[in-house]
């Protein structure tokens, strides 16, 4: 039994007569003495005889066709094709557009539109915020900034005030020149018009104390600002007057040092 | 110029390098000298002469196309054959559905295999035509092996440089076409299962 199975695998390999010498007469031997194996044998044997009935049909075929001029006819559609040195570009050039390729050549334009797409907005949205981060400053902040750029800006407003005063107070009536008198309405003028773009910063709630001040700084200012050459020596006296009287320089002094020390 | 004509079959090596260079006389030689070969193996695929014929007019013209890809001391038949064979696929795969065949959407599993007890003029007609539809219905390579084994009456050696597969291959392909064929036929044939 065992020894049918091994000889059943090499039936066909036999009928086909694939076998090497010696292993085809250890066949005979065995088909000759077990009838089982020598019937199946010859039903294969019949099965291959069916196969050459196809063959037959060939053979019909093949006498049909005319083998002297179909070497010709072939070579006469060379011409038509490609030459075997440009083999490559015709085969391979338009296999790339060909039909069959055409799903695949759209799913990746697709593939590389929404990439570019996700790439855009990848790269972009980080991107967007950056600006805002740079330009962004708290309610608080603000305040400090515009509380600080009064303060300084006072803080001139009365060194400007206070040199100004200096010096009037340095005048003594007849020695005015007609040149010294315009330098001085040049200066109270201009601190007149720092005064107008000062008053919005002074209304400031921590700015009461120098809002007063220069309240009456601006009152001498506008007087000295009517200055000329032709001011008299009374005139002189009258605003040098007011200027002790008031205190002003002792108060510029004082204020300026609050000023300074309030720091923001 | 012609082999034949001359009486000496010139190399095959020589008339493809002369193919290489475009002569179309060594292409027509070499067509004329394989041909029939081709025909046949195209024939058992499709038993059908023109679509056979066809397979033979693409084999050559892929030959001459692809000449430069042929390497000398190559086994020429085995190149040739695996073209031919290559379009024979392809065209049974892209015709499939097309093709005039009956038993085309039936599988190997699907055919008959009771015997019937038919008259014995029909009875031959009927089992060459059982047995083509069982041909048909083999897997690609079985049928592949058994048609190159029995049309064209080559060794094993060759069909495996053919297929490019191992010579054990080629027998075990051989022998499970067989029993394929023998277990759909068989009771036909008067063979117990």
């Amino acid at each position: 039994m065992n020894d049918c199975r091994i000889y059943r695998d090499q039936w066909v390999a036999f009928l086909s007569r694939e076998l090497g010498p010696e292993e085809e007469r250890t066949m005979s031997a065995h088909l000759g003495a077990c009838p089982r194996c020598r019937k199946e044998v010859e039903a294969l044997r019949a099965l291959f005889d069916e196969a050459d009935s196809v063959r037959e049909e060939t053979r019909a075929a093949l006498a049909s066709v005319d083998w002297e001029t179909l070497p010709s006819r072939i070579a006469a559609r060379l011409p038509e094709r490609s030459a075997p040195e440009s083999r490559f570009r015709e085969r391979y050039r338009p296999g790339l557009w060909s039909p069959r390729l055409r799903p695949a050549l759209a799913g990746l334009l697709l593939g590389l539109l929404l990439g570019g797409t996700a790439m855009f907005f990848a790269l972009r949205k980080p991107s967007a915020p950056r600006p805002a981060a740079e330009f962004f400053a708290s309610g608080e902040f603000l305040d400090r900034v515009e509380i600080e750029l009064a303060r300084r800006q006072t803080l001139s407003y009365l060194d400007k005030s206070q040199y100004l005063f200096l010096d009037v107070l340095d005048r003594t009536a007849g020695s005015e020149s007609a040149a010294q008198g315009a330098l001085t309405s040049r200066e109270a003028q201009d601190l007149i018009a720092r005064k107008k773009y000062l008053n919005p910063q002074l209304d400031k709630f921590r700015m009461a104390k120098a809002k007063d001040l220069c309240d009456q700084i601006e009152l001498l200012v506008f007087e000295l600002s009517q200055i000329s050459s032709e001011v008299s020596a009374a005139e002189i006296e009258r605003i040098q007057g007011m200027v002790r009287d008031r205190q002003l320089l002792m108060k510029i002094r004082l204020v300026k040092k609050e000023l300074e020390r309030s720091e923001v | 110029m012609d082999g034949k004509t001359a009486g000496i079959e010139p190399d095959i090596s020589v008339l493809m390098a002369r193919v290489k260079e475009g002569d179309k006389n060594a292409f027509q030689d070499i067509t004329r000298r394989y041909q029939q070969k081709i025909f046949v193996l195209a024939y058992s695929f499709f038993r059908d002469r023109e679509d056979a014929l066809d397979i033979v007019q693409e084999t050559f013209l892929r030959l001459y196309e692809k000449a430069g890809l042929f390497r000398e001391g190559e086994d020429f038949k085995a190149w040739l054959f695996q073209i031919a064979r290559n379009l024979c696929i392809d065209s049974y795969r892209r015709n499939r559905n097309r093709r005039n065949d009956r038993t085309a959407d039936l599988r190997l599993e699907d055919l008959p295999s009771e015997a019937g007890d038919p008259a014995d003029g029909e009875r031959r007609a009927d089992l060459r035509a059982l047995f083509r539809s069982v041909l048909d219905k083999l897997a690609e390579k079985q049928r592949a092996v058994f048609v190159m084994k029995h049309y064209n009456d080559m060794p094993y050696l060759e069909i495996a440089r053919t297929l490019g597969i191992a010579l054990g291959t080629v027998k075990s392909l051989h022998f499970k076409a067989v029993r394929n064929l023998r277990k759909h036929l068989g009771p036909h044939m008067g063979m117990t299962s």
